[in-house]
């Protein structure tokens, strides 16, 4: 009897040691498509881990342990486990920044020429969601800034249909004042901030 | 004051889900590999490149699948095999203030390049796994959940 509970014992913990008894989490931290490097906190009940240096992975074995020290994670190491994931990663999209001429409804010249441009990444990615997203400076008030810019928003959608795409593709947004590329106290006129972003996905 | 009735009825049912639609789309699957499904509100259907995906979504991989998604603020997510990725919450309307991305990885392997809301709330976004909870500021990051 007792080398048979002796027996399922041993069984037993061989299963729970194969089938992942021991749960691990790992975060790894890469490098930005542009080479710029971020930083990735990961936080158990016991405390932050704050993981900076690209390629370096922390590890967590228990919500009641701090996450490991960050530790070098070689690329071979990255890509036995991570190169599926890595590999399904879509190219990330692409942003084209309109202007508008001063207080006016057509584009300016520089902005003109990047029609073309849109037109053939969104041919080329063969894409299905663009998005059309109008934006304004602080000056005027957020209600008046955010009609302005889907206004502004809408005139751009029209425009890449009227030359051949097609309307679902196209989602327009209006972000206002709240998404500004230069970022300024309220009631400040910038023209960097006054613009239509086209994102082809 | 029965036609009324009926009017109602007919008028909420299409007016609802359609004032649900665009705005509340999250992303687009951009690939598929292999197995792939999407589950929401309980009913599991195969990943579609170009199908929409919503917040409370869950996409799942096979031990042969992998899926690549772009969300509506930029951010890349993509995932390997025998991975499962819950999309908790989604909010992307700066406007609104409304600014939120909450996803939680419970098996598998998941690369992500954070987007716009990372930018402009850099504490809206959290990744959620079984023993911890990752936060960004504006990067590209692996999580694997053994």
């Amino acid at each position: 009897m007792r080398r048979i509970a002796l027996f399922c014992l041993l069984i037993f913990g061989a299963f729970f040691s194969i089938s992942g008894c021991a749960p691990k989490n790992t975060f790894v931290l890469l490098p930005n498509p542009d080479g710029s490097v971020g930083e990735i906190s990961v936080t158990t009940k016991k405390g932050t881990q704050v993981v900076s240096q690209p390629n370096y992975a922390t590890e967590v074995s228990s919500p009641d342990k701090i996450p490991s020290e960050p530790g070098e994670m070689d690329e071979g190491s990255i890509k036995d486990r991570f190169g599926k994931a890595l590999e399904a990663q879509p190219v990330p999209p692409v942003t084209f920044t309109l202007f508008f001429k001063s207080g006016k409804d057509s584009l300016t010249d520089e902005s003109e020429e990047l029609i073309p441009d849109i037109l053939s990444t969104i041919k080329a990615r063969k894409s299905t969601d663009v998005s059309v997203v109008g934006h304004t400076d602080t000056k005027g008030s957020a209600e008046y800034n955010r009609k302005l810019s889907l206004k502004r928003a809408i005139l751009i959608k029209e425009l890449l249909v009227s030359r051949g795409i097609d309307a679902g593709f196209l989602d327009v947004d209006s972000h206002g004042e709240s998404n500004p590329v230069v970022p300024t106290g309220d009631n400040v006129a910038e023209p960097k901030n006054r613009r239509v972003e086209v994102t082809v996905r | 004051m029965k036609r009324w009735f009926v009017f109602c009825c007919v008028f909420f049912l299409y007016a609802v889900p359609c004032s649900a639609t665009d705005k509340d789309v999250a992303g687009v699957i951009n690939n598929v590999n292999g197995t792939a499904t999407v589950e929401r509100s309980g009913q599991v259907v195969e990943a579609v490149t170009g199908n929409k995906i919503y917040q409370k979504d869950i996409l799942q991989t096979g031990p042969d699948g992998s899926v690549g998604v772009i969300f509506r603020d930029d951010t890349v997510l993509s995932m390997g095999p025998d991975s499962r990725i819950a999309i908790d919450e989604f909010l992307y309307s700066p406007a609104d203030g409304k600014l939120s991305f909450v996803s939680s990885v419970s098996k598998g392997t998941a690369a992500f390049l954070s987007g716009k809301i990372a930018k402009l709330s850099p504490e809206s976004v959290r990744v959620e796994t079984p023993l911890a909870v990752l936060g960004v500021r504006g990067t590209r990051f692996l999580v694997a959940v053994d």
